[in-house]
């Protein structure tokens, strides 16, 4: 395990941005002290368990709840007409504050049709977790059953185009070189270790919400829509998060249920959910079938580009896989054709799972860019060195910092892909064969709008406050580090305060945006606290600064100081002491840029390369993982040692998208069969390749002023396709359907 | 010893359905009305507020929950809290406070072993566990000794790093 860095950038006063800094919040994780969702009990907590069909098509006919209702300790057993209808929330994406998005719409109990597996069609709540589950194992369900659709086979209601350029046919059809293949991909559940929890309690008409979610507002203004209630009637705490990898992004139904309980019943309700629900009814990465054209001439040069796909998707909702996100922008070709379609299916509605879109989309492309370097005897290196783009060509815009080919050369330099030999199993290693892969990666570098507060206070600390979420990437730490670098203090003097709707809006964590959102509401704000502070020291009647000017002073690194002179610089908290303030607040915001309206002007990407080497023994069908390369380009890194830990984390869980992960969906009955961590299979420890990460570290500061992108979930692209091409390099097999299972290997 | 109806998160009401009991976890008693279908998990977290101990799939398969009892690391969930009574158990909480880092708490915090850290009371109490166990030196038989504790967020090399530098490994 290694990582280190080039091209290192400027350091910082304080040397905290851009170096390895341990996490600030990591006594409480590894004592237990850290409070979760589901950690809070309050006085007269209910318990509740959710009752989910037991079919996947067709309509509830009766509940029978008379024996669950007089169990011991049942206080309710909950049902469409329990309590008023939920209302449905809207999309509202229009700013920080009122942000509404979910991928569920349809409230729960809206009416007795089933669409799915696990639809949440009844609610046991009871004094205890063990009596609210015997009494929702005890509620009798009768349906009008019909046969669902579960079918793997997508056919698209309608394909639309995502992006074009040229004559994508035409340049198919001249081509040279031509590859035209077929790349399908299981559905993949999130699993995070934490399951869903909510804990409600009503006081008066305001309600709490103690939520597992990545975006505190919006989960907010998502719950406030769904109970008719202002959103400043609604709190929705989340201080520490067992991850989400997407699947905590957008409320989902047992959250406003719990919340319709405890409004019910007077009571705080707490809901847990079981890990079989998780598979049901919180989203998931959908089955999608993608088609790669590729067309080149004879010395690699691409003609024509084409990717089509279809993603499964529910009955009632429209979720698309954005597989196309990367291909428009990733290499130099005059002709291009993306289209995207759904279908539907009688499956829980899916959602964003760690790169949605472009972490499936690059399996594939990048798969077919593998077959096509082996159609044309060329090196895949190689064939992408020469298709290297000099413009994003699907916007038409520059790139704003893009170095997809250093990362390819570094990478090949640290792997040592000078010594691969070409040939279908020409490599071996104390008796195994090697196989040795390449594929790039690719993810947007977007921002949120962003507000923060940042109070600096006498005792010479300050304290971060923004309504965002730490969701296990290092939000904490990296605010700390923010603030500590502004002020020229070390980070344990700064407190932060994230993961609480009472604080000043910020975004979901999602999109590997959190950091790059932050930068400018903080520098703001400590910019703002300074001013305020040079204000009240020149309005004083009494003190070290009395009868100056504010525009003779400055506020730098937590001192003001002079412009002119050579007046000592006082620290803020003498200043606040001798004012005798107790603190001084400022307040910021930054301006979002994803999905801003109108064209962009600049190509906002980062870049990668994955090399791979598994190791194949035929004698005994053993395929493994054994080491990785992964160079990213993803500007300045602030924190290597969290950053690290992310593209890791992201390689390991890619080990799983390639050869383990599978969500079977019971074609009788819609169900989700194998819903266990024993049956859906993760990467474990013993996974785990020997993993060296790179970044290349070019600032790109046309997103923030410390030229940060995001390392949430670019390591998660381009790691499947990287391990299928090692294993074709090994086995001379091109597994074209994910997750690769042996008997692929053993036709 | 506590109460057994000092517990004010509970809105059970003692009754001939709760067994008593008296647990020693983390070297005190603690004498419990439990629901007799209680797992160990559930009785920490619920009755006692010991949240530390985390619950991740309530099946034995991921090992968020792990805790000592008598030394020797077991799944909570798949415990039933009633029949633990004479037993020495052992949670995360009594490891080390956040003032007091145990050597393999502060390894965890130096290496990064962990990202969301929901997972990381259950790979603490396997490390603490193995450290006592017949584990060979390298890295491979500590990634077999800690292969049933799930870290999704995949921080392994670094928990395995953690591990090895407790142990003098690295």
């Amino acid at each position: 395990m290694s990582a280190s860095h080039s091209a290192p950038t400027q350091a910082s006063p304080m040397n905290v941005i851009g170096r390895p800094h341990p996490r600030v919040d990591g006594a409480l994780k590894v004592t237990g002290a850290a409070r979760y969702a589901g950690d809070h009990y309050l006085p007269g907590m209910l318990y509740a368990v959710p009752v989910g069909a037991t079919i996947a098509k067709g309509s509830i006919t009766a509940i029978d709840a008379g024996v669950a209702e007089q169990m011991p300790g049942v206080r309710a057993i909950l049902r469409r007409g329990s309590f008023p209808p939920l209302g449905r929330a809207e999309l509202d994406m229009s700013s920080a504050d009122t942000t509404s998005i979910l991928d569920e719409f349809r409230p729960p109990f809206d009416d007795d049709v089933v669409r799915y597996y696990g639809q949440y069609v009844a609610l046991a709540v009871a004094d205890s977790f063990e009596q609210a589950k015997a009494a929702a194992d005890a509620v009798r369900v009768s349906y009008a059953v019909e046969i669902p659709d579960v079918d793997p086979a997508l056919v698209a209601e309608k394909m639309t185009v995502k992006s074009e350029r040229g004559d994508a046919e035409a340049g198919f059809a001249g081509a040279a070189v031509t590859i035209d293949q077929r790349y399908a991909m299981a559905p993949e559940t999130h699993n995070p270790i934490e399951t869903h929890a909510t804990l409600a309690v009503w006081e008066g008409d305001a309600l709490t919400l103690h939520e597992t979610t990545q975006g505190v507002i919006n989960h907010r203004n998502v719950v406030a829509r769904m109970l008719g209630l202002p959103a400043e009637k609604v709190r929705v705490i989340s201080r520490f998060l067992g991850s989400g990898f997407g699947n905590k992004l957008w409320p989902w139904t047992h959250s406003p249920l719990a919340a319709a309980a405890a409004r019910t019943l007077g009571r705080p309700v707490k809901l847990v959910l079981s890990r079989a629900m998780t598979f049901q009814s919180v989203g998931h990465r959908p089955r999608i079938e993608q088609r790669i054209r590729l067309g080149a001439t004879a010395d690699g040069k691409l003609t024509s580009v084409r990717h089509d796909y279809v993603n499964a998707t529910s009955i009632l909702d429209s979720y698309e896989e954005n597989c196309g996100e990367a291909t428009p922008h990733m290499y130099s070709t005059p002709n291009l054709r993306v289209t995207a379609g759904i279908a539907r299916r009688n499956i829980g509605t899916p959602t964003s799972m760690r790169g949605p879109g472009a972490v499936p989309g690059l399996y594939a492309l990048e798969s077919g860019m593998d077959e096509l370097a082996v159609a044309l005897g060329m090196d895949p290196v190689e064939l992408r060195l020469r298709n290297e783009p000099s413009i994003d060509e699907g916007l038409g815009v520059p790139f704003s910092s893009r170095h997809f080919q250093e990362c390819l050369r570094v990478g090949a330099e640290r792997f040592g892909w000078s010594r691969r030999d070409p040939r279908v199993g020409a490599m071996t290693r104390d008796g195994l064969t090697l196989g040795w892969g390449v594929a790039a990666c690719s993810w947007i570098a977007e921002r949120f709008a962003s507000n923060a507060a940042v109070d600096l206070r006498d005792d010479g600390t300050a304290r971060v406050a923004c309504a965002i979420q730490d969701i296990g990437t290092g939000t904490y730490t990296v605010m700390a580090q923010m603030v500590a670098e502004r002020l020229g203090l070390p980070t344990d003097r700064i407190e932060v305060a994230l993961g609480d709707t009472r604080l000043p809006a910020g975004p979901v964590s999602g999109g590997s945006m959190a950091t790059a959102s932050l930068v400018a509401p903080i520098h703001e704000a400590v910019a703002k606290a300074g001013a305020a502070l040079i204000a009240a020291a020149c309005a004083a009647k009494d003190g070290p600064f009395s009868g100056s000017r504010p525009e003779e002073l400055d506020f730098v690194e937590g001192k003001i100081t002079a412009k002119t002179g050579n007046r000592q610089a006082m620290g803020f908290d003498t200043v606040l002491k001798a004012l005798g303030m107790p603190a001084i607040s400022g307040s910021g915001s930054g301006t979002g840029t994803f999905m801003a309206p109108g064209k962009p002007t600049v190509s906002k990407h980062s870049f990668g390369a994955h090399f791979v080497e598994v190791t194949w023994q035929p004698e005994t069908a053993r395929l493994r993982v054994a080491r990785t390369v992964s160079v990213i380009d993803a500007g300045r890194i602030l924190n290597p040692l969290a950053a690290r830990n992310q593209i890791e984390g992201s390689v390991v869980m890619g080990i799983g998208m390639a050869l383990f992960e599978e969500t079977h969906y019971d074609a009788r009955n819609g169900a989700p069969v194998n819903a266990s961590l024993a049956d859906y299979v993760v990467a474990t420890h013993a996974d785990a390749p020997a993993m060296d990460v790179h970044f290349l570290e070019y600032p790109d500061t046309s997103l923030n002023a410390l030229g940060a992108r995001g390392v949430g979930e670019i390591g998660l692209a381009g790691t499947a396709a990287a391990i299928t091409n090692a294993v074709y390099h090994a086995t001379g097999v091109r597994v074209r359907e994910l997750p690769l299972k042996l008997e692929h290997l053993m036709s | 010893m506590s109460d057994p109806t000092s517990n004010p998160f509970s809105a059970v009401e003692p009754n001939s359905d709760l067994l008593s009991v008296v647990l020693r976890i983390n070297g005190a008693s603690h004498a419990l009305q439990i629901d007799p279908r209680a797992t160990l998990l559930d009785c920490l977290r619920d009755t006692l507020q010991l949240t530390g101990t985390k619950k991740g799939c309530d099946h034995g398969q991921c090992g968020a929950c792990t805790v000592h009892i008598n030394g020797r690391r077991r799944n909570a969930c798949l415990a039933l809290a009633a029949v633990h009574e004479g037993d020495e158990i052992l949670t995360i909480e009594g490891v080390g406070t956040p003032d007091r880092l145990h050597p393999l708490q502060a390894a965890f915090v130096a290496r990064d072993a962990y990202q969301c850290g929901y997972c990381t009371s259950g790979q603490i109490m396997s490390a603490l566990a193995l450290l006592q166990e017949p584990c060979g030196p390298g890295d491979d038989e500590v990634r077999e000794y800690m292969s049933g504790n799930l870290c999704r967020c995949g921080a392994y090399a670094n928990i395995v790093a953690a591990i090895q530098d407790v142990r003098g490994q690295s």
